[in-house]
C-alpha cells in the first residue's frame, strides 16, 4: 500500500529531514512511526500526501508514484489519504456535522451522498450526539474524533495520523487508539507517528523508530525503545 | 439539478463575502468610480467624435477645372469622380452658378458689380465619405487631366484628425490605468479574504478538493463585486443622462449627444465582470500554486 525507496528529503533550509529512507507497509497494516520531535515523522508522512516532493527516491502510495504526480491530481490522490493531526484543524464556526460533511463538498459529492456518509462516519466515532455542537463545545477527545469522522469520510484506503493525542489527556489517548485500532480492523491502512511512548508499548504493533532523518529500527510487535521491553509507566 | 451543492457552494460565497465585508465595500466604490470614469469619458469620447464626423463631413473638396479644358476632358473628370468609391457626392458647379453663390456669401461685403467679366472657373464641389480619405482624394483628383487646382481646408482636416486621434490614444491610456487600478484593488480584496479562510483552504486541499473547485467561490466574489460596482456605476451615469446632461445639450447646442447608452451599460457591465474575474483569477491562483 505504502512504499518508500531510497527517499532523501532536503528542506529549503538545508536541513536533511529524512535520508536513504527504505520502507514497506502493507495493506490494512497498524504501525506507529516514533522517534524525537525533529527526527523526521511529520516529514515522512508529508511526502506520502504530496505536502512535499523528496529530493530523490521513490514515493508509492496504492500503485501511483506520488513523487512524480502531476499537480492536478494531486486532489485525487488525498481523496484516497485521511490525514488526522494533533490540533485537529477543525473549522471553529461550523458544527461537527458541517466540519465532517465539508470534506465531502469540497470535493463535489452529491448531497444525497453526503446524508449518507456523515451519519456513517459520526456513530463509526461515536459523535452522532453531538454533531450539531461546535468545536469549541467539545472536549480534546471529541474534537479530535470530529476530526477523524473527517479523515474517513471520502473512505480512504489510507489514514495517516500525525501525533494524534499529542494534546490529549491519557483516557482521551486510550480512547482515540482504540478507534484507530477499530478503523484499521475494517481494513485502512494505519500510519500513526507518535512518541508516546506508553501508547506504543501497549499496543505491541509494528514500530518503526526514526532517528536523525533515517529508520533506526522496524520491529514487528515492536516497543518505543528496542530491547527495553516495556516501560514502567502504564496509566498513559 | 442538487440543490444541496447549490447551497452550500453560494453559502460559500456568502461567507466569503461577509468575511471581509469592508474591504470588499471599498472594492465595490472603487470599481464604481473607476466605471463612472470610464463612462463618462466613453461618452464624451462617443459624443465628441459624432461631433468631429459632422464637421468633417462638411468639409468638400472643390476642384478647379482648366478653362482651357475640353468637352472630352471635362466628361472623363466626371466619370472618374463618379467611379471612386470614396467619393459620397460630386456636384457641379459652372462659372455663373459659383459667382452667384459667393455673391450669396459673401453679402454686402464684396461689390461684384465692379467685376466686368467671372474671373471664376467652372468648378465640382466633392464631397467625400470618409473624412480621413480626404487628403488622399484630393491628391488623386489633382492628377487628373483638365483639372487646374484642387482645393480644400487641409489644415482643419489633418488638425482635426489629428486631435480624434489623439483623443482616442490617452483615451486608450487612461482606460488602461483605470481598469489596472480597479483590479488591483479586487484583487487585494480577494487576496484578504483568501487569508481570512486558509485555514479552510488547508482543509480543502487536504481533503483533496480541486484547486478549480476552492477557486470557484472567489472567483464568483471577483465578479459580484466588479458586476455590482458597474451597476452602481450605471445608475449614477443614467442619472446624470437624464439630469446633466439636457442642460448641457441646451447651452450647447450644435453638439449632437447621440450615444447608444444600452450598448455603452452593457460594455460597462462586460468591463466590471471581466475585471472582477481576471483579477480574483490571479489572486487566488498565487496563492494554490505558493
Amino acid at each position: 500500500m505504502i512504499e518508500l525507496r531510497g527517499v532523501t528529503l532536503t528542506y529549503p533550509n538545508g536541513t536533511r529531514a529524512l535520508d536513504d529512507i527504505d520502507l514497506e507497509i502493507g495493506k490494512a497494516d497498524f504501525v506507529f512511526l516514533v522517534g524525537y520531535s525533529g527526527t523526521g515523522k511529520s516529514s515522512l508522512l508529508k511526502l506520502l500526501y504530496r505536502e512535499v516532493i523528496p529530493d530523490s527516491g521513490e514515493v508509492i502510495v496504492d500503485g501511483i508514484r506520488v513523487d512524480k504526480l502531476r499537480r492536478g491530481k494531486i486532489a485525487a490522490l488525498r481523496r484516497n489519504i485521511g490525514v488526522v493531526f494533533q490540533d485537529f484543524k477543525l473549522l471553529t464556526h461550523k458544527t461537527v456535522w458541517e466540519n465532517v460533511a465539508f470534506a465531502l463538498q469540497v470535493t463535489g459529492a452529491r448531497s444525497r451522498d453526503v446524508m449518507r456518509q456523515v451519519p456513517r462516519v459520526l456513530d463509526l466515532v461515536g459523535l452522532s450526539h453531538k454533531s450539531r455542537m461546535l468545536p469549541g463545545e467539545l472536549s480534546g477527545g471529541e474534537q479530535q474524533r470530529a476530526a477523524i469522522a473527517r479523515a474517513l469520510v471520502n473512505n480512504p484506503k489510507i489514514l495517516l495520523c500525525d501525533e494524534p493525542t499529542g494534546n490529549l489527556d491519557p483516557s482521551n489517548t486510550t480512547e482515540i487508539i482504540e478507534l484507530l485500532q477499530r478503523i484499521n480492523l475494517k481494513g485502512t491502512t494505519v500510519l500513526v507517528a507518535t512518541h508516546n511512548q506508553a501508547v506504543v508499548d501497549r499496543m505491541r504493533r509494528r514500530v518503526v523508530r526514526l532517528e536523525n532523518g533515517r529508520i533506526l529500527h522496524d520491529d514487528e510487535r515492536g516497543y518505543y525503545f528496542r530491547g527495553l521491553g516495556q516501560s514502567p509507566v502504564l496509566s498513559g | 439539478m442538487d440543490w444541496g451543492r447549490v447551497r452550500f457552494f453560494l453559502g460559500e460565497v456568502f461567507a466569503n463575502f461577509t468575511r471581509n465585508a469592508a474591504m470588499q465595500f471599498t472594492a465595490i466604490g472603487t470599481v464604481a468610480v473607476t466605471i463612472v470614469m470610464l463612462g463618462t469619458f466613453l461618452y464624451v469620447r462617443d459624443t465628441l467624435a459624432t461631433f468631429g464626423q459632422g464637421i468633417l463631413k462638411q468639409i468638400e473638396i472643390a476642384v478647379y477645372l482648366d478653362d482651357n479644358a475640353t468637352d472630352a476632358q471635362a466628361k472623363a473628370l466626371a466619370a472618374s469622380l463618379a467611379a471612386d468609391e470614396r467619393i459620397a457626392s460630386a456636384r457641379y458647379v459652372p462659372k455663373a452658378q459659383g459667382l452667384q453663390e459667393m455673391r450669396q456669401r459673401l453679402g454686402s461685403d464684396f461689390d461684384t458689380s465692379l467685376l466686368t467679366a467671372n474671373p471664376l472657373p467652372n468648378a465640382y464641389r466633392v464631397a467625400v465619405r470618409d473624412a480621413d480619405d480626404v487628403p488622399a482624394v484630393a491628391a488623386s483628383i489633382t492628377a487628373l487631366p483638365g483639372v487646374a487646382k484642387v482645393d480644400y481646408a487641409a489644415d482643419t482636416v489633418t488638425k482635426l484628425l489629428k486631435a480624434a486621434d489623439v483623443i482616442g490614444r490617452v483615451g486608450l491610456a487612461m482606460i488602461a490605468l483605470l481598469v489596472l487600478t480597479a483590479a488591483i484593488i479586487i484583487a487585494n480584496t480577494i487576496r484578504l479574504t483568501v487569508f481570512a479562510r486558509r485555514r479552510e483552504i488547508a482543509i480543502m486541499q487536504l481533503v483533496g478538493a480541486t484547486n478549480m473547485y476552492i477557486r470557484m467561490p472567489f472567483i464568483a466574489e471577483g465578479i459580484i463585486a466588479g458586476v455590482v460596482g458597474a451597476t452602481v456605476a450605471i445608475g449614477i451615469l443614467a442619472l446624470a443622462q437624464t439630469q446633466i446632461v439636457p442642460k448641457i445639450a441646451s447651452t450647447l447646442q450644435f453638439v449632437p449627444f447621440h450615444v447608444d447608452e444600452l450598448r455603452l451599460a452593457g460594455e460597462l457591465l462586460l468591463v466590471g465582470a471581466a475585471v472582477g474575474l481576471i483579477s480574483s483569477w490571479f489572486s487566488v491562483g498565487r496563492y494554490l500554486r505558493a
